[in-house]
């Protein structure tokens, strides 16, 4: 009984305490978040001379993947601490729930930090950004001058210009890419290739060609298979075929796309030139050559085990992979390659890129702090300056590389790690992150790599812009985006669908087409494509 | 005479039976063998397709590896804590809250029931009520983890119709012998109630455990529990996929996933044959005569 009592109170203390140590802690957040806010214009404006100020102090957002988990003592955020006077409070976020973690601090305002990295001003943002949750940043143009000389540099101008929104400003500090990476793309067995004595394939009939002799070769196989499922494939190969449609389409229309000679949009998931794409994955599918299990999503194990023990020969994916895959493989010989985008009816093309990517946003309580100039100013140092980019890519001179003339050298331990440099670098050195390298050279890039991979990329980049640009994004206003989500989600669902149908056979690319272009007609894609059109500038 | 029939042969009927209730613990079972043999197995044999139901190329790396993560055993204690400390309050508030409405004299019960019942089926949704924690200055504190779910409806409809099976007529004994409503809860009802009481303090401990949603939402980065923390090993990198690009390229080895489901889940896997004690009904069976 006497225990019982004693838990009893115990539990009642509990409760009681909680209550008060709930209240305790509201005063506790309220006083520490008015005066800091209050007291920094006096210090502010006492140590104007600059320099000698006390450390800038922000919170930042930061996207945490869990193939690099973040780590505070990184010495390249360290050396950016010291190097720029910062104290900055990172708040590593699982990536998965980035997004949501994001929309909740702009929506409600409360909590936001100061700084918020790898977000575009795209869908939910676009609208928070017209409502006045997001600091326009453009407006502030005179404080990032590190950024201005960066697109100068890489002749990004137009880029930038067209991430403004309908108001005409632009509300995010982007990535900036000199040149487009050639990341991804056709991996091929090229052991087999060689003891087929088949060329390396040029165009979609090669492929074709290569991909039935594989399967005569092993007829239980699938040769072609597809790394996390068909908007890889689609978002890789489309292009060539002159359209880019589906989840993960360029334009983020899904069905539609963009007409690079009389730059407009156009109904692109039924247009001719989809219809001869879907003829041919049809046809692959139908021969066997297409891995069935595509249309799950094959994630990286599964896919990794398909090439590995040879279930497959070929893919779509990304070239980090491919060194994982060679490690694990057991037969002689193993050597995956990957290979220049494949000519189609409209020219050899690969996934369109854009040279800006996610980059820096200021939620609006941010430009209510006294020091909003100097963070401003710091920000634009830290991530867009020569100095800044270069840490954030290579890490601390010294440290993670030397200089040997203009070549980069990289530390033994690097060099020698089996993750590979790029791997190592971002793993061990917090260097070359997507998050927080807002800067990103090419050439610098392709030091991390291995020669090969160096020269793919020297060979696309001399293709005849086999990379194209991402197609301008309409200006929509809130009302109007509000209307084009409602016609795209029923026009996207409906070609899912299809498109599952069509390639799988399940319908006829023959009789049931203009069951569908009829479908997808009622559903408006006309109106949708005219949206889009109306919008342009 | 009464342990003869034990001794009698199976019949078909017992031989079906005890190989259905084998079937299902091995359907319930395997997974877990699985997961452990692939966290315990070198990834070269698991892209491979080797390992089965025993680790292939026995090796603790995985386990090594996510001890190493930054803050697994911070987020592994503040579980620990949500989970303890939320189904301490959880129990406590849903009992008392539960004995007063198990009262049908209480004037106004019915509506507190009808609210109750209201805020089962709507709710305010996720901005609302994120709105509504921030003003209490909740966020950013355990407590944000902690008092909101306090009380559950459906555990809450649960107790108070376990408080009222009971018989009136212990209570009124334990008026007649000079004890206050709180002393009849705390001597007569709730050691009455350790079924009830156990089954919804595993609801809440589950809950718990599991949560990552709220945490993620209200807390700091280094009050995550470590729910978060396995849905970004297993999930990260294949939700964030729609971005068309970087994280598709990223992969987590197998084992390593293995490991982190392996080692975020047995606790409170552990905790259901512990809790098995607790869960018998009947102790008032015959405290009340004629």
């Amino acid at each position: 009984m006497i225990k019982k009592k004693i838990a009893f109170i115990a539990l009642a203390s509990v409760m009681s305490l909680s209550v008060l140590s709930a209240c305790s802690s509201n005063n506790k957040n309220n006083g520490t978040a008015s005066p800091s806010s209050s007291a920094s214009p006096s210090s502010e404006g006492s140590s104007s001379p600059e320099k000698k100020e006390d450390p800038l102090k922000f919170s930042m957002y930061y996207a945490d993947n869990a193939t690099l988990p973040f780590k505070e003592d990184w010495p390249v955020i360290q050396e950016v601490k010291k190097r720029y006077n910062v104290d900055i409070t990172f708040e590593p976020i699982p990536i998965a729930d980035y997004l949501t973690k994001v929309s909740l601090a702009l929506n409600t305002g409360n909590n936001a930090p100061d700084v918020i990295l790898y977000q575009q001003i795209k869908g939910e943002n676009a609208s928070l950004a017209l409502n006045g949750a997001i600091v326009p940043i453009s407006d502030y143009s005179d404080w990032t001058p590190n950024f201005n000389a960066r697109v100068k540099e890489f002749g990004l101008e137009n880029q930038v210009d067209s991430l403004k929104l309908k108001d005409g400003k632009r509300y995010n500090l982007p990535s900036l890419y000199d040149k487009p990476f050639y990341d991804g793309g056709l991996i091929l067995r090229q052991d087999l290739l060689e003891k087929y004595q088949l060329p390396a394939p040029k165009t979609f009939d090669d492929l074709y060609t290569v991909l039935k002799k594989f399967k005569q070769e092993n007829p239980d196989s699938y040769p072609l298979t597809i790394l996390a499922g068909p908007r890889v494939l689609y978002r890789m190969t489309m292009p060539s075929f002159g359209i880019s449609v589906g989840k993960n389409g360029a334009d983020g229309s899904r069905t539609l796309s963009w007409d690079y000679a009389n730059q407009t949009y156009f109904p692109g998931a039924i247009s001719d030139q989809y219809k001869e794409y879907m003829t041919f994955f049809s046809k692959l599918y139908a021969e066997g050559l297409l891995d069935p299990e595509m249309a799950d999503p094959i994630d990286g194990d599964k896919w990794s085990q398909k090439l590995a023990t040879g279930k497959s020969f070929a893919s779509y994916a990304y070239y980090d992979q491919i060194g994982g895959v060679a490690g694990a493989a057991t037969e002689d010989g193993f050597k995956l390659q990957m290979y220049p985008p494949l000519a189609g009816p409209a020219g050899a093309h690969h996934q369109q890129k854009s040279s800006t990517g996610s980059g820096i946003i200021f939620p609006k309580k941010t430009a209510n702090r006294p020091d909003f100039e100097r963070l401003v100013k710091t920000i634009d140092e830290i991530f867009f300056s020569e100095e800044g980019a270069k840490l954030w890519c290579l890490g601390v001179e010294g440290q993670s590389y030397t200089m040997d003339g203009d070549k980069i050298k990289y530390a033994d331990d690097i060099v020698n790690s089996p993750n590979g440099i790029y791997k190592e670098m971002q793993l061990k050195y917090g260097a070359g992150n997507d998050v927080t390298q807002l800067v990103w050279v090419n050439a610098r890039e392709m030091t991390k790599y291995d020669e090969n991979y160096g020269q793919i990329n020297a060979t696309v980049a001399a293709m005849d812009n086999a990379i194209q640009a991402i197609p301008p994004t309409p200006m929509f206003d809130d009302m109007i985006a509000e209307e084009a989500a409602s016609l795209q989600t029923p026009l996207y669902d409906a070609f899912e669908v299809w498109a599952d149908g069509f390639i799988t056979g399940k319908k006829s690319l023959t009789n049931d087409w203009d069951k569908y272009v009829k479908e997808m007609k009622t559903l408006q894609i006309d109106k949708f494509t005219q949206l889009y059109n109306d919008n342009l500038k | 005479m009464f342990k003869q029939p034990k001794l009698r042969s199976l019949t078909f009927a017992d031989v079906l039976i005890n190989a259905f209730m084998f079937f299902v613990v091995l359907i319930c079972f395997v997974p877990f063998l699985y997961m452990l043999a692939l966290s315990l197995s070198s990834p070269k044999a698991i892209i491979n397709n080797e390992v089965s139901l025993f680790p292939v190329g026995l090796n603790f790396e995985a386990y090594k590896q996510i001890f190493t993560y930054p803050n697994f055993f911070k987020a592994y204690g503040n579980t620990i804590f949500y989970t303890a400390g939320g189904t301490l309050i959880a129990l406590f508030m849903s009992a008392m809250f539960a004995y007063a409405m198990s009262k049908r004299f209480l004037k106004g019960h019915k509506l507190v029931m009808m609210l109750i019942v209201f805020s089962m089926f709507f709710s305010g949704g996720l901005i609302p009520t994120y709105l509504l924690i921030s003003s209490l200055h909740l966020t950013n504190t355990v407590w944000a983890m902690l008092l909101p779910f306090a009380l559950n409806q459906f555990n809450l409809i649960i107790l108070i119709n376990f408080f009222r099976a009971i018989p009136a007529e212990i209570e009124e004994a334990a008026i007649i012998d000079g004890l206050s409503y709180f002393g009849i809860l705390q001597r007569v009802i709730l050691p009455l109630s350790t079924p009830a009481l156990a089954t919804i303090g595993l609801y809440t401990a589950v809950f718990f455990w599991n949560d990552w949603f709220n945490g993620m939402i209200y807390l700091n980065t280094n009050q995550y529990p470590v729910m978060l923390f396995l849905r970004n090993i297993v999930n990260g990198t294949a939700m964030i996929g729609d971005g068309a690009g970087a994280a598709d390229k990223s992969t987590i080895a197998m084992s390593i996933k293995s490991a982190v489901i392996i080692t975020s889940t047995l606790p409170i896997i552990i905790l259901y044959p512990m809790l098995q004690r607790f869960f018998v009904a009947g102790l008032t069976v015959g405290s009340v005569k004629g």
